[in-house]
């Protein structure tokens, strides 16, 4: 049993940490070229370069605001529909369930091709809104899956006692339910922000290049010749996932019964 | 009980309203593939399933998420099953998340950039001495077998299924172990008795979706994969974004026959889990 | 109450649905060039252009827009996009019926501007309205008058011009092979220093029609006759001859091609192959400057010649402000701009316009300029050029090519 800490650790180390850390080393130094024995040769240059772009900075906004709409969005259906599916008397649910799947099942980009002309005629493509929309559907269903997983592990039981003993609906939610869904906020917080940052070809197409999201500024890069600058990029596409998580973690704490740092460990 | 009226249904109004979206736009791609604006027609699909390119491409494709998928999952729940006590903890947790504060695309550059020719890792061997040249290092990313691909996938689902099974496993009640070793179980009876149950609903949804995932999404493949054999998605898009527009139905075409593979391997695995689930129904509420 | 909210969200469909459409177009037709620039003056101008190039961004965000808003009060915002998909964002508005669309210009040419003006994308004939156009450009150069093939009809103006060149290590390799002969023998003699972007690249499909062009009797054959497979029969089978017996000898043994010219310039810049290629030949100024390319970069052509094309801007059928497209075209078409863009500083490209028709002063600029050692002489580029073929080649190609060489 006390291998197992150490084990961890190497395997986290290995595969979760030192990748992260070489991007950071490399884009705090020029490309390297090892092999002709060259070493490391720091310098800031290509945050310089990253930073001073105008665009980079409308975009990162861009895509922090219509992550979070996304998040909250997500946070209401995933809520809303979880408890349903926990709750509600169905028949076939399990069908249900996979319906709610489908949108992740489906290329999305042939929903978005699909959605575009509707988007047009709507007034919503080339807007951020449209683009919030278009997002909803690689997320929503995550969202729901883990609101419903914990749901289920709250179980119905708990769920009952508080209506029999007259609360009401946003009460129980807030006293009760939202607290023990606290892992499910992370977790939804994590994957809604990052598939969001990660939609490239659907933000391009609902938000006709109007709507500037960091993926639209990267993507033409990928193949850049300059691996420290897209180092630096790359580690600026994490910077986001952590400030929204930071944040959630910071409301997570403002709800009843959590343990505050403050306060007494166990 | 009279409360159990319609009421409790509103809750489902949120996704009513939002699964309009994606069943619209899965419609339109439909009846695009059928030649909506040219009059209807099976062509596209006798086209696309007559062309070497895209039959083998969907091997290819199928192949890839399939091994992706295997990987995933298995290599998640080991993590998972033998360090969740761990990972309880923010500092642990947080850590083996850190593939997922990447997009999947910003990961591919990752693995080019350690694992490429020139890459950091050929780079090291050669200055180590273990290789006498970067050009000796093996061909691990924009290879023909998909292995570029199949790793950054792996990399960044592996924090995924934790993240789907970690809830469980912290659900799953000290005592329900107790009680097996109580009556004398063993770890396998741990295993089958107590985390299957909870596990198998979480394990068929996460490898349905990975698998769907990697098998339309098209960032990775773009941006790994080779020539020849070519993901479907890559596939596509080139037939949708090409410059000849007369293969935008073809596009089409071959996004709603991968969905179609999807939705009737997700019937059966949910088909299978509902009879799982009403078995074990069945057999617990004694 | 669930009925409820689905008959309101199909209300606001139908609403949406019948509320577009309604143009107010064409007006700019018909007005002089006072009125184009009234018009224009405090407007927004988007112009949707390929990004991946810095150098070109930077002279559009650092040089070009920051003048158009001094000189006309024209904000300019440039949005990256590949042309292909600009053009499929515009096919899907013109379905929609979308008459305000975001795009007032766009960067085009080649096939891209054949399926735009086949599909009726384009706003129509305005290059006779720019002043700049009609006053330093010869405005009869055949180069103007088709695109790849296609007759341009005044509905795209000339922007650059570019020619294709090859770009090698002058450290690594101390001559560079001078034909395509020579090339194939180098490539014998250097296996896995040699590749070329897979065929939907627009440069790597380019190197291909220059193997064609080499493969046929006389290049002519190929630029001067429309497509037809028969034809051209011969020259095909003996470029498919070619590049197979190259394949083995590829980097990576041609199992992989680049997806793109700039993954090609990675391969380049890292060492890995001695060589890289593309349209504008003096694209490597920049890359040497930041360092990506190594300093002793230089250029060479192959017999028989080394293609250039024109690239265009134009104005989308649903621009929102034509008045604003056409003031910011005719001032990128200044010769100050012009000016700017051949300076090696940002982009190093060459101009479309003609040295005759300006003042003796800018003239003399232009002749000024020092485009960098990596860029062949002037007199080089000249007696090399060969024109593009029909834009149908490129589109032939990238069949071809797949089934011919990569499908096994």
């Amino acid at each position: 049993m006390n291998q197992r800490p150490r084990l961890f650790l190497v395997i986290t180390l290995l595969f979760f940490l030192l990748p992260v850390l070489i991007l950071a080393a490399q884009s705090f130094s020029a490309p390297w070229r090892f092999p002709s024995g060259s070493g490391l040769d720091w310098e800031l240059g290509s945050y310089e370069q990253l930073l001073q772009s105008p665009m980079l900075w409308k975009a990162t906004f861009t895509s922090i605001w219509i992550g979070f709409i996304v998040l909250m969005l997500n946070v209401v259906i995933g809520v809303f529909t979880g408890k349903a599916l926990t709750t509600v008397p169905l028949k076939g649910r399990p069908w249900v369930e996979a319906l709610l799947l489908s949108p992740i099942l489906i290329p999305v980009l042939a929903i978005a091709m699909g959605l575009h002309i509707f988007m047009i005629r709507a007034g919503l493509a080339d807007t951020v809104l449209g683009v919030i929309i278009i997002h909803l559907v690689p997320t929503v269903p995550y969202s729901i899956k883990i609101f419903h997983n914990s749901y289920q592990q709250i179980g119905r039981a708990m769920l009952e006692q508080p209506h029999i003993l007259g609360s009401g609906f946003f009460r129980q939610l807030f006293t009760i339910e939202l607290p023990l869904l606290k892992p499910a906020l992370r977790s939804v917080t994590f994957l809604t922000i990052v598939i969001s940052l990660s939609q490239y070809a659907i933000t391009a197409i609902i938000g006709g290049g109007r709507v500037l999201t960091l993926p639209l500024v990267f993507f033409p890069f990928l193949e850049s010749a300059d691996a420290s600058v897209m180092s630096a990029f790359s580690l600026w596409f994490a910077v986001i996932p952590v400030v929204m998580y930071t944040l959630v973690e910071a409301v997570i704490l403002l709800l009843p019964y959590s343990r505050l740092p403050w306060r007494n460990k166990r | 009980m009279k409360s159990f009226s319609l009421k409790p249904y509103l809750l489902f109004l949120p996704s009513v309203l939002f699964m309009l979206l994606p069943l619209y736009g899965l419609l339109t791609a439909v009846l695009n593939s059928f030649g909506r604006h040219r009059g209807w027609t099976l062509d596209y699909y006798r086209q696309i399933f007559e062309s070497k390119r895209f039959v083998m491409s969907l091997a290819f494709s199928l192949q890839t998420a399939l091994i992706a998928t295997l990987l995933s999952i298995l290599i998640g729940l080991v993590l998972t099953r033998s360090f969740y006590p761990i990972l309880e903890k923010i500092t642990p947790r947080v850590s083996v998340w850190i593939p997922m504060l990447f997009p999947h695309f910003v990961w591919g550059y990752l693995v080019i950039l350690l694992l490429s020719e020139t890459g950091v890792a050929a780079q090291l061997l050669t200055a180590a001495g273990w290789i006498s040249d970067p050009q000796h290092f093996p061909v691990l990313t924009r290879d023909p077998h998909g292995i570029g691909i199949i790793l950054t996938y792996v990399w960044k689902e592996v924090p995924l299924v934790i993240l789907m099974l970690l809830p469980v496993y912290a659900s799953i009640r000290p005592e329900y172990y107790a009680l097996v070793d109580t009556l004398g179980g063993s770890v396998w009876n741990r295993i089958t008795a107590v985390e299957l149950p909870h596990l198998l609903p979480v394990l068929m949804e996460t490898s349905l979706i990975i698998f769907s995932f990697t098998l339309s999404a098209y960032e990775v493949p773009a941006l790994l994969g080779t020539t020849f054999p070519e993901m479907v998605s890559v596939l596509s898009y080139d037939w949708f974004y090409g410059s000849s527009w007369q293969k935008r139905p073809l596009a089409f075409a071959a996004m709603v026959s991968i969905s179609f593979v999807l939705l009737v391997l997700s019937f059966i695995g949910y088909g299978y889990l509902n009879k799982a689930r009403w078995r074990a129904v069945k057999g617990n509420r004694s | 109450m669930k009925k409820k909210g689905l008959l309101m969200l199909f209300m606001t469909l139908l609403l949406a649905a019948c509320s577009s459409g309604g143009s107010q177009e064409e007006a700019w037709k018909d007005m002089s060039w006072e009125a184009v620039e009234e018009e224009a003056d405090g407007t927004e101008v988007r112009l949707y252009m390929w990004g991946g190039d810095e150098g070109i961004n930077r002279y559009i965000d650092e040089w070009a827009a920051p003048r158009l808003k001094e000189a006309h009060n024209i904000t300019l915002e440039r949005v990256p996009m590949d042309a292909a998909e600009i053009l499929q964002k515009l096919q899907t508005e013109k379905q929609a019926g979308k008459q305000d669309g975001p795009i007032d210009i766009i960067w085009i040419n080649g096939e891209n501007f054949k399926n735009a003006k086949e599909n009726e994308l384009l706003a129509g004939s305005f290059t006779n309205k720019l002043p700049n156009f009609n006053e330093y450009y010869d405005t009869e150069d055949p180069a103007f008058q088709t695109d790849f093939g296609t007759s341009v009809e005044g509905m795209e103006a000339p922007w650059g011009k570019v020619q294709f060149v090859f770009y090698y290590d002058a450290d690594q390799i101390s001559e560079p092979p001078s034909s395509f002969a020579e090339l194939q023998n180098w490539i014998h003699d250097h296996p896995g220093k040699f590749t070329y972007p897979r065929a939907e690249d627009f440069s790597g499909n380019a190197f291909l029609r220059h193997v064609l062009y080499a493969q046929a009797e006389e290049p002519s054959n190929i630029y001067e006759n429309s497509l037809s497979e028969a034809d051209i029969q011969p020259a095909a089978e003996s470029t498919w001859a070619y590049l197979k017996d190259i394949q083995p000898d590829l980097w990576r043994s041609g199992e992989h091609y680049p997806n793109d010219l700039t993954e090609l310039d990675r391969l380049y810049s890292q060492g890995e192959v001695w060589m890289t290629m593309g349209y504008n030949e003096s694209r490597a100024e920049s890359l040497i400057e930041d360092g990506v390319f190594p300093e002793s970069t230089r250029s060479f052509v192959l017999e028989p010649g080394s293609i250039g094309n024109t690239h265009f801007l134009s104005i989308p059928f649903n621009s929102s402000n034509p008045p604003g497209a056409l003031a910011a075209i005719n001032f990128l078409l200044s010769p100050e701009a012009q000016l700017a863009k051949f300076k090696p500083d940002y982009w190093g490209e060459n101009t479309p316009i003609s040295f005759d028709q300006l003042p003796e002063d800018m003239k003399q600029e232009f002749e000024a300029v020092d485009r960098g050692e990596s860029v062949l002489s002037t007199e080089r580029l000249e007696e090399s050029f060969l024109p593009e073929s029909e834009a149908a080649y490129v589109e032939w190609m990238k069949e071809q090519w797949f089934d011919e060489i990569v499908q096994p």
